[in-house]
């Protein structure tokens, strides 16, 4: 099998991976904003189960997306798409937004009480920018 | 206790903030002074094909750990600002990890 192939289906397979925890950790940090304060005795541990996530595989992952991501684009030279730098536009959106949400776990984590508001779209946000990067990638408009 | 001692996570977060500064300024340095001379006086462009990709990926970590770092903890604004704006300039990864072990030792002593 063509080595591009594999890479193709390792980048998607990591992507996957990646915005599913991106996704739970949003739902996670959403969770404490729609409760308004209200905490139950099991909140720690669902907090801690979300944390250890994001770090063993979403982190990971991530990276891995990131390279294979790079990989491939410069295998098929589509670096001077215009495409590929909308693409790449969102992608770093939301590695940005990973990185907000891992930090505010980690505050919650430390024992505050409300994250930022606008975390609250966290997880649509996500789910609006990989529908995007799937419209790109698929059909290569520009 | 599920809930991490506050210092002490804080502590390790610095040195993982700092850990990974070093790593992005030291493949920067690898990529300016190492493989580009290999390249355009050696004429081997298979040095920055390697370190190239090695130092994005080093980038793109600092990045994602300089945003974690700065969303999970209390960090002035100017701090942040000057962190971001470092982070974007060649070898400014080297005076935030100067700032993070300032901020670690306080912390340390505190």
């Amino acid at each position: 099998m063509q080595i591009y192939l594999w890479l193709k289906a390792i980048h998607i397979a990591a992507a996957t991976t990646w915005i599913t925890g991106l996704v739970v950790a949003g739902l996670a940090v959403a969770s404490r904003l729609v409760r308004a304060g209200i905490q139950t005795a099991q909140d720690p541990y669902l907090l801690e189960a979300v944390r250890r996530w994001d770090r063993f595989f979403t982190l990971p992952a991530m990276l891995l997306t990131w390279a294979l991501g790079i990989a491939m684009a410069m295998q098929a030279g589509w670096f001077s798409s215009h495409w590929l730098m909308i693409k790449l536009t969102i992608v770093g959106a939301l590695l940005a937004l990973h990185g907000v949400l891992s930090g505010t776990l980690r505050r919650l984590a430390r024992g505050a009480d409300r994250p930022a508001a606008i975390l609250l779209y966290a997880a649509p946000a996500t789910i609006l920018g990989i529908v995007m990067i799937a419209i790109l990638v698929v059909t290569k408009p520009f | 206790m599920i809930v991490p001692s506050n210092a002490a996570e804080e502590l390790g977060q610095l040195r993982r903030m700092r850990l990974v500064s070093v790593v992005e300024g030291c493949t920067l340095l690898i990529l300016v002074f190492v493989a580009v001379p290999i390249k355009h006086l050696g004429g081997h462009a298979i040095a920055t094909t390697i370190i190239g990709p090695i130092h994005g990926m080093a980038f793109l970590l600092y990045i994602w750990t300089l945003i974690q770092t700065v969303s999970g903890a209390d960090f002035t604004r100017p701090d942040v600002v000057r962190m971001v704006v470092a982070a974007f300039f060649p070898f400014g990864a080297f005076l935030n990890e100067r700032a993070l072990r300032r901020r670690q030792a306080l912390l340390a002593s505190g």
